[in-house]
């Protein structure tokens, strides 16, 4: 009897622990017109076949797998990779109007890039590339997918040109597909919370270039660096964060008030020349 | 009488409120600076003073409190253009204090504001402008804080004792940014504004100097004594990173970024630093040697080094220990026509465009360089004589 309730206790951690989550996105093209309207070509990871800028994001908690499946809903083939794991058979090309299924499982605190790895790095520039965050934190999350767009490029994409990138000149500059003003209308990236909050940012470079992204008003906390490891717990006010990596940071307000948070390659908090209309974000803390 | 009561006891809390300054700091924005480029062009320059009578350069002045000072920072703009602010980046002041105009105040021509804050944790910060900001500090509107342990001669209380310290700003200049519309731009009708689309610099500064101009500002190259502790102040306020390359015997450990220590200081050779942040280093350099310091400007968006400084480093024995000589490397004619004649015999050298295009190269053994196959124009020459590495400007008739 004892060993039977023992052996109940540790499958019912481990069917807690180990929860298999399904995820079906699509990937479907469409255009973004941040700022000026530009129709800047885009391609996206979305939750059904509505092409949306903003890719899933997916929380899972440490030991969660995600069975994921994936339709192609473009005329082009594309692909499925998750940066820094292995994914089963993977990377996978995915035929026109096709799918795929593979089970992935996650054992890692951290955050993590799910891309297009077809024809890389080009479909990933279009904007193929989405977060997933690992931890089993109770804190509030926002989510920040930093990208960058080089409108000729990401239209020679389009068009069948897989030519190595040369001579990327971007001129917007976006996070989670939007720019400032429209970043502030977004709950999912816009930091808000009280004072004495305990405040995850979730940060995933999904363009080509570094970003450094400066806090106003507050010193925060690297927990988890996928190329720095050695940077977690440094506590700091700019955090550069290169093509494909993430960070998680930690950050408890202090005091109330507005701050900003923006690149401080200060080029990319204009888009398309228009001050302030890029990489730009402003903190709200309440009492 | 009741409302003068009032009134008098609003001015008293008021004045109580700021009455234990212990520091004040004075800013002078201006906008009447010229940069002189090390091939002598001349571009405009924002920037802050701090005084009516000193010139505008950019870094401005280092402003310096001990950790936990009450400090009043008056800026007074004089810049007959557009208005101003100041950032203290890094300091986590409050939103009044932080700077940014559309959340707090901005600052006309002719008048004066005023930001209150407590010195934070020892450490190395900077302060900007944050009116049009990638216009005003492109434009040369920053400068270095530092925040003194209450024991100076320490990093943080309990932290590293260090003898000297050498503070390297780093920053580019593109001139399409430094034009006069742009300089003298006048306070903007609301946001958003145009600014330059491309960032393509064609000058790359340590504390506003550029190569030989190094030399000329006498506190960026690295001049002491073996087993004299050096703190290096690292600040990157450019749009580009800067890769760090320290020769290995200054013995370097990197301590704290942003104004706080690291969780474990790390020894180094070499450090990458972003826009925005700021690192200190300790030296701690055991044998006499001569070298540099590179610095690699890198833009951001391929990864590509656009711009390479040298900062010397001299390490000279003590006590009764023989003293190195360095010798200054000159040369002559310049302009040239035919040749360079050098002060040192043997070296090997590399001559760049100001584009950063390798044109000619060679090894000498009589300090002499031909340079009759060169077109007309302006070059920069690197002088590799095996113990130090020297670059110069010259022209060609």
């Amino acid at each position: 009897m004892k060993f039977t309730l023992i052996l109940f206790g540790v499958f019912s951690i481990w069917s807690v622990r180990a929860t298999v989550l399904v995820e079906e996105l699509w990937i479907n093209n469409g255009v973004s017109n941040i700022v000026d309207s530009p129709e800047i070509p885009y391609t996206a990871f979305n939750p059904s076949t509505e092409f949306e800028t903003l890719n899933a994001i997916l929380n899972i908690s440490v030991g969660d797998t995600i069975a994921f499946t994936i339709h192609n809903n473009d005329s082009l083939s594309h692909g499925f990779d998750i940066k820094n794991i292995t994914v089963p058979g993977g990377p996978y090309i995915i035929a026109p109007g096709e799918m795929i299924t593979v089970e992935v499982p996650f054992e890692n605190y951290g955050a993590y890039i799910y891309y297009d790895a077809y024809n890389y790095p080009h479909y990933k520039s279009l904007g193929a590339a989405g977060t997933i965050m690992v931890s089993n934190t109770t804190h509030s999350v926002f989510y920040w997918n930093m990208k960058e767009h080089d409108k000729p490029w990401n239209t020679a994409i389009t068009e069948g040109d897989f030519e190595p990138i040369v001579d990327y000149d971007p001129f917007y500059f976006t996070i989670n597909g939007v720019s400032n003003p429209e970043t502030q209308a977004d709950p999912i990236s816009r930091i808000t919370g009280n004072v004495g909050d305990t405040l995850v940012v979730c940060i995933v470079n999904t363009g080509q270039m570094t970003h450094s992204i400066h806090f106003h008003g507050f010193h925060a906390t690297i927990t988890y660096s996928s190329e720095n490891p050695s940077h977690v717990n440094r506590e700091k006010d700019t955090f550069p964060i290169q093509e494909m990596q993430t960070m998680l940071i930690y950050l408890v307000p202090d005091k109330i008030g507005k701050y900003p948070v923006h690149d401080h390659n200060l080029v990319a908090t204009s888009g398309n020349g228009i001050y302030a209309n890029g990489m730009f974000h402003i903190i709200d803390i309440v009492e | 009488m009741r409302a003068l009561i009032i009134l008098l006891t609003f001015i008293t809390i008021g004045n109580t409120s700021h009455s234990q300054i212990d520091k004040n700091w004075l800013l002078i924005a201006r906008n009447s600076g010229n940069y002189i480029a090390i091939d002598g062009y001349e571009v405009r320059l924002m920037g802050f003073t701090a005084s009516l009578g000193a010139p505008v350069l950019a870094p401005g002045p280092t402003l310096r409190a001990t950790t936990g000072d009450s400090v009043k920072l008056r800026l007074y703009n004089l810049s007959q253009g557009a208005p101003h602010t100041v950032h203290l980046h890094g300091l986590d002041v409050n939103q009044q204090n932080d700077g940014v105009p559309s959340l707090s105040f901005d600052i006309e021509h002719d008048s004066s504001g005023y930001y209150y804050f407590k010195a934070p944790q020892p450490g190395t910060y900077l302060y900007h402008c944050h009116v049009l900001s990638a216009v005003h500090v492109q434009g040369g509107m920053y400068g270095i804080i530092i925040i003194d342990a209450e024991d100076p001669t320490v990093t943080w209380d309990g932290g590293y004792a260090f003898d000297k310290e050498y503070h390297w700003m780093t920053s580019e200049i593109d001139t399409i940014w430094h034009n006069d519309t742009i300089i003298n731009h006048e306070e903007m009708d609301g946001m958003p504004s145009h600014i330059p689309k491309v960032y393509d610099p064609q000058y790359f500064l340590v504390n506003g100097a550029m190569d030989f101009q190094q030399e000329e500002k006498g506190d960026i190259n690295i001049h002491e004594g073996i087993e004299t502790k050096i703190l290096l102040r690292l600040i990157s306020i450019g749009n580009f990173a800067n890769k760090y390359t320290f020769p290995a015997e200054l013995n370097a450990t990197i301590i704290s970024s942003d104004g706080r220590p690291l969780p474990a200081a790390e020894e180094s050779d070499t450090l990458w630093i972003f826009p925005g942040e700021r690192y200190q280093i300790l030296c701690d350099p055991l044998t006499e040697f001569i070298d540099s310091v590179r610095v690699d400007y890198h833009e951001l968006s391929m990864g590509a080094a656009k711009g390479t400084q040298y900062i010397n480093v001299v390490i000279e024995g003590v006590f009764d220990l023989p003293v190195t000589e360095q010798v200054a490397i000159t040369f002559y004619p310049n302009p040239s026509e035919t040749y360079l004649q050098f002060s040192t015999q043997a070296f090997s050298y590399s001559i760049f465009s100001l584009a950063g295009a390798l044109v000619q190269e060679g090894n000498i053994t009589d300090g002499l360089v031909n340079t009759e196959r060169l077109k007309t124009g302006n070059y920069l020459i690197q002088i590799d004589s095996g113990d130090n590495m020297n670059t110069f400007y010259f022209n060609k008739k």
